[in-house]
């Protein structure tokens, strides 16, 4: 442990932490930076970081230096505050303060640091500037503003870092000095948006979310990834009831600061034009109070076959199996929704909660499987969400029933095929739990509203319960349910801001 | 109770039996009306009503009327849509969407515009918040009628068209 004193008090930290975060511990706010990243190497450019430490000759950088037993740091003196100024002053010498068509304002480095450390009067004439390429389209989902850009190299970090494509790089010097992807090379790998998170200014910018609304404008909710198995935390940005972006959420024991390219889509989904919006009888749409009185009459002897799905939350899955205690229960389609994984963050498997299906004790079943289970079913069938019916073998022999209920969110084969179909909720529109492939339960935020007469899974399933079962009063009452039920030793209603781990193999 | 402060002339509520009658006060009134009625039809010059819509008042040079949008040279809108005269409105009444300019030294441009003059409340905040002075407030124009709300949401096109727009 070193002792040191920041600002006039003392603060005890581990041997080799980094000044920088002793600092920030310290001050209750990080120090000015641009180029420093808690998941990225220390590359010590912006110089924004400096501190006075007592026996040093001159200022230091923060980041780069190692706490010392017995330094005394000053970090609001006089002499720093006027060094972060000037340094500012220098990053912005040559930006265009074109913030008004710039994506990143609201959430800008510069624009922040300005107000907290600047506030001078430029000495710099908009025609003395050194002009650069504008709106250049350098990939698939980023476009790069070379005059924006302050040179942290943040991005050209992650290249070489985290994905190690390299495909970013400095290129020339001086005021000249520009960002850039090497020659004949696009910023087109799997994880090229993250550059457009740590980018501190509007350099690097979304080509989906371009334009697509002010950043002040928009609300967060935590949520959690639900494009596959790895659960990445995230931040879902909406407003007025769409959901604009989906941004990575730090947690270290997940995806550190990161998330993929696809996954940063699933958002589109939500507002997919064939979500169901209503119940539908025999393809006819009907009200809430139409379908619950056909439902009596669609499963006027109880549920014999229930198939869930590795999309829907932990506390919907435990619901389901209280829906009809004496059925035959299936997880759906074994090997569904599979695609390219790579060791960094994607998964093979693309539902959110598999590991959740197992643990509620939902076998998966493979085509021809779960096409027999359908056909020997003498009774009603309850599918909730997925899309079985997806696969020919399964439609066939769902073709004809006139006693298949589906609770989903789009119209898709099975919403199609099912007599009864009764409108749920998409991840962003309820809140639940996930289960990730290491086995940590994460909990997922409602962000935006139930589009058209949807309603929340849970409340859904609680009407279908037999009149022996009581529907539980809340969802925090359900979570404690199923919590009970499945065994597990944590509390699902107060999960730790990292997830907590459901025991078994990770 | 005392009624002693209160100005000359006042009652305490009772009337003395000329007024309980009414009578004379009627004519007190009429006598007020025929002066000036008397007054007006020979020095029709000082009255304060005024021949509308055939005469018109004249404000000053500041007064915030219905906005328009001002034109680069090309015709093209000057509005970058960076959405601050919508950020800031307090009557919520400006809705922008944005889209890219082919010409990218523009970048950014309105796809639309629009305001709700219903809404608007003339405060003038858009036009202070506008960093390209692309919505003024400068028209004069307060005559905004309309046979149906949705024509009180007033598009790019009305606004920019010099015809509907008005000059000052």
């Amino acid at each position: 442990m070193a002792k040191l004193t920041i600002d006039g008090g003392a603060i005890e930290v581990a041997d080799g932490t980094s000044l920088f975060d002793a600092c920030r511990l310290a001050r209750g706010e990080a120090l000015p930076h641009f180029c420093y990243h808690p998941d990225l190497s220390i590359a010590g450019v912006c110089r924004l970081c400096q501190v006075e430490v007592e026996g040093m000759p001159k200022l230091t950088i923060a980041c780069n230096t190692t706490v010392r037993d017995g330094m005394v740091v000053h970090t609001r003196s006089e002499k720093v505050r006027k060094a972060s100024q000037q340094i500012l002053e220098m990053h912005l010498i040559n930006h265009p303060v074109d913030c008004p068509i710039c994506d990143q304002a609201g959430e800008c480095g510069l624009q922040n640091q300005y107000m907290a450390y600047g506030l001078y009067d430029s000495q710099v004439a908009e025609s003395d500037k050194v002009n650069k390429a504008k709106a250049q389209v350098i990939g698939p989902h980023v476009i790069l503003d070379k005059e924006r850009c302050v040179l942290c190299s943040r991005c050209v970090r992650f290249c070489n870092e985290v994905t190690k494509t390299g495909e970013m790089g400095i290129f020339n010097r001086g005021d000249r000095a520009e960002i850039g992807t090497a020659p004949g090379r696009e910023l087109d790998n799997a994880y090229s948006v993250n550059t457009v998170d740590i980018c501190p200014v509007g350099a690097l910018t979304s080509r989906d979310f371009r334009f697509q609304k002010r950043v002040w404008m928009l609300k967060s909710a935590d949520g959690v990834c639900a494009g596959c198995a790895t659960g990445c935390n995230v931040r879902v940005d909406h407003e007025a009831g769409r959901v604009y972006r989906l941004k990575p959420r730090r947690n270290a024991q997940v995806n550190g600061s990161w998330m993929c390219d696809e996954g940063r889509l699933t958002y589109k989904d939500v507002h997919a034009d064939d979500r169901l919006v209503e119940p539908s009888w025999r393809g006819q749409a009907v009200t809430w109070a139409d379908a619950k009185a056909r439902l009596a009459e669609v499963a006027v002897g109880g549920f014999a076959l229930v198939v869930g799905s590795a999309h829907q939350s932990l506390e919907e899955l435990g619901l389901l199996k209280l829906v009809a205690p004496g059925a035959v229960f299936s997880g759906g389609l074994a090997g569904s929704d599979m695609g390219v994984g790579d060791d960094l963050l994607r998964s093979a498997d693309r539902t959110p909660n598999r590991r959740g299906l197992q643990l509620a004790g939902l076998p998966e079943h493979d085509a021809a499987a779960l096409a027999v289970l359908v056909r020997a079913a003498k009774g009603a069938i309850l599918v909730h969400g997925g899309d079985p019916a997806a696969a020919p073998e399964v439609a066939a022999a769902l073709a004809g029933r006139q006693d298949v209920v589906y609770v989903g969110t789009h119209r898709r084969a099975t919403a199609q095929a099912a007599t009864l179909a009764l409108p749920g909720a998409t991840w962003a529109e309820k809140a639940g739990i996930f289960v990730n492939r290491q086995g940590r339960a994460q909990a997922f935020a409602q962000a935006v509203a139930r589009p058209g007469q949807a309603r929340e899974d849970w409340r859904v399933l609680a009407e279908l319960l037999p009149a022996t079962a009581a529907a539980p009063a809340s969802l925090k009452a359900l979570r404690e349910a199923v919590r009970a039920q499945l065994g597990l030793g944590i509390d699902l209603d107060r999960l730790p801001a990292d997830g907590a781990l459901t025991g078994g193999e990770a | 109770m005392s009624f002693e402060g209160l100005p000359k002339g006042s009652t305490d509520g009772r009337r003395s039996p000329l007024e309980s009658i009414y009578l004379w006060e009627v004519v007190k009134g009429l006598a007020v009306t025929g002066r000036h009625l008397v007054h007006n039809i020979f020095h029709t010059g000082e009255m304060p009503t005024m021949q509308y819509p055939e005469e018109k008042r004249v404000y000053g040079e500041r007064f915030r009327g219905r906005h328009r949008l001002m034109q680069r040279e090309d015709g093209t809108p000057r509005c970058v849509a960076c959405q601050m005269c919508s950020t800031y409105c307090p009557a919520d009444c400006i809705h922008i969407t944005a889209a890219e300019h082919p010409d990218p030294a523009i970048e950014k441009y309105p796809a639309t515009f629009d305001i709700d003059l219903l809404r608007c409340v003339y405060c003038g905040l858009c036009e202070e918040a506008c960093p390209c002075d692309a919505i003024r407030l400068d028209t004069g124009i307060y005559e905004i009628a309309a046979d149906s709300r949705e024509k009180f949401v007033v598009d790019k096109e009305f606004l920019l068209n010099e015809r509907t727009r008005g000059t000052r």
